[in-house]
């Protein structure tokens, strides 16, 4: 785990650092997801700067009661609450539950706290900090569906989250806690180790490799229904009986750290920007959305902007799992996308031709035009690959990068004009997002 | 009027590819061209539109000569198979 501070452009935001823990004004603190905010390093695991142990068992029983039976009218009380998926897709939740239910095979539920976008820090941080509330949540899930099998799916890398959630489980068991029997499967530590069709192909014995779904798969075969652990956390919320889905958890990227905060829903953008440190010296020039596999959106589109999802929607935006670093001024755009370009090509699971062959040829032109040394024409070969790329991988990993590139040339169209005629800004040598490191 | 006992009324059939089976040989683009392009790696781009009857037996026999049996025929309207998937990520 490294702190980059050399790649940080903005360097007055260092000097003042902001207190993250601003009392919250939910009316109701037990609906709550996180004990306090956190804050981490830039790139790497989500282990906390000042560590904090996980919430008991009793403590959590104290707070918010007894777990309900999981039944089948838990499903009327999601559609009642509207809650929709935090992983990313933002997909209704009992919609799964819905063509969950409607095959025949046996029912594998997955809580899946892979996280493997490399910006996002709030899965692994509310199961460090209440490790019982995503169990409870997995525990309604399956006892409502009469599922065979119940997994909490983790990152093979992600120990202190492993370490967390086997001490939780340890704990319920010892308690005689009533519920289905919860398994923890730790997966391989890849990209794409966190979508859903790898998991549910994991957890019938397959390679954790997406997949599609064929016709003839689909009856009486094995069926998964897999969800965000945060999904979960507010499952077992609604269950109780709680105001549902009032705030959200959003991974901030500032030039010093990552932040995990939760705010409510319909906070200001700028708000949710000054309170982790942002501002202080002007606004950002623009803002990635979702992380890597998101989109980029202009400052002057979200500055007015409240933060929640349907919002950010009306608009064409989507903060996918609740991620938002944004772009100083005098950072290149241009740079900034082929770095991250150049890094999904190399997570690529190399199953499908389009991806296998056409991300690295995105990367390649991305990274000429970033250095200003790209041939005539290769603005336009961009365009041509971006549309043979797009929607043609069996997951949409290649759909993410091919949206990331799609709104970086509406947004950064003037730099990447300048760039095209072999004029590299300044900013193009000096990166500000914290990419991993691209191994080939 | 029915031909060869399918009724006229059966779903329009549209051919799929598995894109993680597939492995841009190519063959299907050479005996059904009208459905299938391929892309500058070689890989197959299916038309986004119901096979005519013509195109249908076409892209049958691609189906049959596949020597990665990532195609197949779909009549199915069943939106739960769509392609893509419903729970397709949001796009700009």
């Amino acid at each position: 785990m490294t702190l980059d501070l050399t790649a940080s452009s903005d360097r007055a935001v260092c000097t003042t650092p902001t207190r993250t823990t601003v009392a919250r004004d939910h009316t109701d603190q037990r609906s709550a997801l996180l004990l306090h905010d956190v804050r981490l390093a830039r790139t790497g695991p989500a282990e906390p700067w000042v560590p904090s142990a996980a919430e008991h068992l009793a403590e959590h029983t104290a707070r918010i009661g007894q777990r309900p039976a999981g039944t089948a009218t838990l499903i009327d009380a999601l559609d009642e609450a509207g809650l929709t998926g935090h992983g990313g897709a933002h997909v209704p939740t009992t919609a799964k539950w819905r063509s969950a239910l409607a095959g025949g095979g046996p029912l594998t539920v997955a809580a899946n706290g892979a996280e493997s976008e490399p910006l996002s820090a709030k899965d692994a941080t509310l199961l460090r900090q209440r490790p019982h509330l995503v169990l409870d949540g997995l525990a309604l899930t399956a006892e409502a569906l009469g599922a065979r099998r119940a997994v909490l799916w983790l990152h093979g890398d992600d120990t202190g989250t492993l370490y967390a959630m086997q001490a939780a489980l340890t704990e319920r068991r010892a308690a005689r806690y009533p519920e289905p029997w919860l398994e923890i499967v730790s997966g391989p530590g890849h990209y794409l180790a966190g979508e859903s069709s790898a998991i549910g192909r994991a957890l019938n014995g397959g390679p954790a490799l997406p997949r599609i779904r064929r016709v003839a798969d689909a009856d009486g075969g094995p069926r998964n229904l897999v969800h965000n652990v945060e999904t979960l956390a507010r499952v077992a919320l609604i269950a109780r009986g709680m105001p549902p889905v009032r705030s959200t958890l959003l991974t901030v990227l500032t030039p010093v750290d990552r932040q995990v905060i939760e705010v409510d829903r319909g906070t200001p953008t700028t708000e949710v920007l000054g309170q982790t440190g942002w501002l202080h010296r002007g606004s950002p020039q623009a803002v990635l959305l979702g992380g890597y596999s998101g989109m980029w959106a202009p400052w002057l589109g979200v500055e007015h902007l409240t933060f929640d999802e349907t919002t950010l929607r009306s608009v064409g935006l989507s903060a996918g799992s609740g991620i938002i670093a944004p772009l100083p001024h005098g950072a290149c755009g241009v740079a900034e996308t082929a770095a991250i370009v150049g890094y999904l090509a190399s997570m690529s699971a190399r199953q499908c031709g389009p991806c296998l062959f056409g991300l690295p040829a995105l990367a390649q032109s991305l990274r000429l035009l970033a250095h200003g040394n790209a041939p005539r024409g290769e603005q336009s070969r961009l365009l041509d690959d971006l549309q043979a790329v797009a929607g043609r991988g069996a997951c949409h990993h290649p759909d993410g990068a091919t949206r990331l590139i799609a709104s970086a040339l509406a947004i950064f169209e003037h730099d990447l004009r300048e760039h095209a005629h072999g004029r590299a800004c300044a900013g193009s040598r000096r990166p500000t997002m914290p990419v991993p490191a691209v191994t080939a | 009027m029915t031909r060869r006992g399918k009724s006229t009324t059966a779903p329009a059939a549209r051919l799929r590819i598995d894109p993680a089976a597939c492995d841009g040989i190519g063959v299907c683009a050479r005996l059904a061209e009208t459905a299938v392009e391929l892309d500058r790696w070689g890989f197959p781009i299916l038309v986004d539109r119901p096979l005519s009857r013509g195109e249908e037996s076409a892209a049958q026999r691609a189906v049959r000569a596949c020597p990665r049996k990532a195609l197949w025929i779909e009549r199915a309207p069943d939106p739960a198979f769509a392609w893509p998937p419903v729970d397709a990520s949001p796009r700009p």
